[in-house]
């Protein structure tokens, strides 16, 4: 059985979740007890900063098992964590460790590190040598299913981070970056966030700084453009298509003016005015100036809200997809079940066996009872002794997740 | 069959767009782009067939009356509406193309066919100077639709808070650059057309000049479009301007063109 236990970003504050973080230098080792103290036939630990999860095959149901050694490996009570934890079974844990890799899970729904994030989790469960077939099936599945989500649906699309809304703004203003011009104002974390996606982009920097200059060369050293002093501001403006402000300013960095003397000299082409200072930097009447938009934090976040909602409506579609690659690995898993192999094997067995009984009839003609009873009894026997070694084997690989067995003995019998 | 049945198919298959059109603007979604986009080129070809089928049983190039220039008005715009999505992967502007052919054709249909058995209707410069103005008319059209979309978009950013459109319209220099290139072949193909025109006046009067109503109109248009590439050029008029100036370019056109096929005796040729 697959089972998943663990706390995520819903079920648990930060607090807990660190608490209960697996440091990645330390998760070959924290598998190797895991799988000696619960039973767990594979297993693997995603710990990111919005949740920390097992994942473990075992023959019997141990969730409790796993539960209690989250607990004792970090050094907290059981009862402490049994709030915030969920232990999941079967197709119920399948079903999470799909929603997990395609970004359903996440706090920012639709964000691409995740899958990355599992990806290597499992890779460092396979280091460990912990991975077996069945997690591996698992996530063979539930990443390519979540590259199918990503990719036929918008879920990952609008922008719902300052610095992707500003890129994605400026996008649908200047159509593509390239050989855009972007000035910084001020050299800020978030600014310079936005500068080097637009940068990326083939956007050219140009970063502006007051009395720390040295700061302002360091960053356009890192974004490949130039540094210029901040009295050259209504000269970099006019040559700019972007603007980034995020100085630390308490007053107005940029007045109307500025951006109208700007404007005159840049013939309407349009401007695009970001200002994520608190306090703001750009004086709002700048917004009026023509072919300028302008958008500070608050504008930016309620884009972000409606792109949020646009993936929340594509989510819907997301689940559809993940639902029919569910369906498929469950399918997939309960043909290799070893119950119905062995009823398969069985009664196919008992096929042969009578249609051999009516034939050998044939020939002997009619028989008396005594006869009867004799040749029925010598057959079955035959055929449960047979069966007898592969039955008690296929039990025993099963349990111990060996399910690939199955597959070559389906192949040997014909099934 | 005749050219009036294959223009009343045409009319079927432009309703697919029209309806597009129309739930776009209502549920801001884009539900029917693919099977629209499909609808509309089987829709060209029976338009193509009709106007063929029209032009032998008329026996002359069929540009007579109501019924000819809405027909072949239309035909221009979807052609050019078609040859700009397949440059450039911009169906957004079907969103004036597919709605307008709809009406345009509509009427159409309704319209009897006007003939007349005149030695100057077998002229070549009939079909010359007809194809490319209405080449002239199509790409203005799309300049228009263009700039619709240019003014949209622009009030979307600049409002903050964009709703469904911002998403399903063309970035603001898109629609500029596509509008722009449209103005520029519709100019070219206008200008092509006026001379065309006074080179038939010329070979009928023997003046360049008649002094027709129309004359005036499209030498109007023509002032304005040179209007607007020159201060384009002067790189004065991006944008938000460049945008109102093709909406208002086309109105001017849209005028000259109904002038032409609505007024009776306007049509100079057949005068």
């Amino acid at each position: 059985v697959i089972l998943v236990v663990g706390v995520n970003h819903e079920t648990a504050p930060l607090a807990v979740r660190e608490a209960l973080a697996f440091p990645k230098e330390r998760l070959a080792d924290a598998l190797e007890q895991l799988r000696q103290q619960t039973g767990l036939g594979e297993a693997m630990i995603l710990s990111t900063c919005n949740r920390v999860e097992v994942y473990g095959r075992a023959a019997e149901p141990c969730a409790d098992a796993v539960a209690a050694f989250i607990a004792r490996y970090h050094q907290r009570a059981p009862a402490e964590l049994e709030s915030h934890l969920y232990r999941l079974e079967g197709e119920a844990a399948v079903r999470h460790a799909f929603r997990v890799a395609a970004s359903l899970d996440s706090m920012v729904l639709g964000e691409p590190q995740i899958l990355g994030q599992v990806k290597d989790a499992y890779e460092a469960a396979e280091r460990a040598g912990s991975l077996g077939s069945v997690l591996n099936a698992l996530r063979n599945r539930s990443i390519s299913a979540a590259k199918r989500a990503r990719s036929e649906t918008a879920i990952g699309r609008n922008a719902v981070s300052v610095s992707h809304v500003a890129v994605e703004l400026a996008r649908k203003i200047f159509g593509e970056l390239r050989e855009r011009a972007v000035l910084l104002v001020g050299a800020g974390k978030m600014s310079e966030l936005a500068a080097r996606q637009m940068v990326r982009d083939g956007a050219r920097a140009t970063v502006l700084g007051g009395r720390t200059f040295e700061k302002a060369e360091q960053l356009a050293a890192a974004l490949g453009g130039r540094a210029a002093p901040f009295e050259a501001l209504r000269h970099e403006l006019a040559k700019a298509d972007i603007v980034i402000s995020g100085t630390g300013a308490p007053g107005i960095v940029v007045q109307r003016e500025d951006v109208e003397a700007a404007q005159a000299a840049r013939r309407g082409r349009p401007l695009f005015l970001i200002d994520i200072a608190v306090p703001r930097d750009v004086a709002a009447e700048a917004a009026r100036v023509a072919g300028v938009f302008l958008y500070d934090l608050d504008d930016i976040k309620t884009v972000a809200q409606a792109n949020m909602r646009e993936r929340r409506k594509e989510a819907a579609a997301a689940e559809a997809i993940l639902d029919h690659e569910i369906r498929e690995f469950l399918d997939w898993r309960r043909s290799l079940e070893v119950v119905p192999l062995l009823v398969e094997l069985r009664k196919r067995a008992d096929e042969i066996r009578k249609a051999e009984i009516d034939k050998a009839r044939k020939r002997l003609g009619t028989l008396t009872p005594e006869q009867e009873n004799a040749l029925e009894a010598a057959t079955s026997a035959i055929v449960n002794k047979l069966l007898h070694g592969p039955t008690v084997h296929l039990k025993q690989m099963a349990g111990n997740g060996q399910p690939e067995h199955v597959g070559l003995i389906r192949k040997l019998f014909g099934l | 069959m005749d050219s009036r049945a294959w223009l009343l198919i045409t009319l079927l298959f432009y309703a697919v767009g029209a309806l597009h059109a129309l739930l776009f603007a209502v549920l801001r979604r884009s539900v029917l782009t693919t099977v629209s986009l499909t609808a509309t080129l089987l829709g060209f070809a029976c338009h193509t067939s009709a106007l063929a089928l029209r032009w032998n049983e008329g026996g002359h190039f069929p540009a007579l009356g109501l019924h000819d220039g809405a027909t072949l008005l239309s035909w221009a715009i979807i052609l050019v509406f078609l040859l700009v999505y397949v440059t450039t992967r911009v169906d957004a502007a079907g969103l004036f193309a597919y709605p307008f052919s709809f009406a345009v054709v509509f009427v159409a249909n309704l319209t009897p066919v006007t003939d007349r058995v005149d030695p100057v209707l077998r002229s070549l410069y009939l079909p010359l100077h007809v194809f490319l103005a209405v080449f002239g008319y199509g790409a203005l059209f799309a300049a228009f639709s263009m700039g619709v979309l240019y003014l949209f978009q622009e009030q979307e950013l600049r409002s903050r808070s964009p709703r469904r459109f911002y998403y399903l319209i063309p970035s603001l220099e898109r629609s500029d650059t596509i509008g722009w290139r449209s103005v520029l072949g519709g100019f070219g193909f206008l200008t092509l057309a006026i001379v065309t025109g006074f080179l038939w006046n010329h070979s009928l009067h023997g003046r360049y000049w008649t002094g027709d109503p129309k004359e005036w109109a499209a030498l109007a248009a023509w002032v304005i479009y040179v209007v607007i590439l020159v201060a384009r050029w002067r790189g004065r008029w991006g944008g938000r301007r460049a945008a109102w100036l093709a909406i208002v370019g086309f109105a001017v056109v849209v005028f000259t063109f109904a002038w032409a096929t609505l007024v009776p005796g306007v049509a100079v040729a057949a005068r």
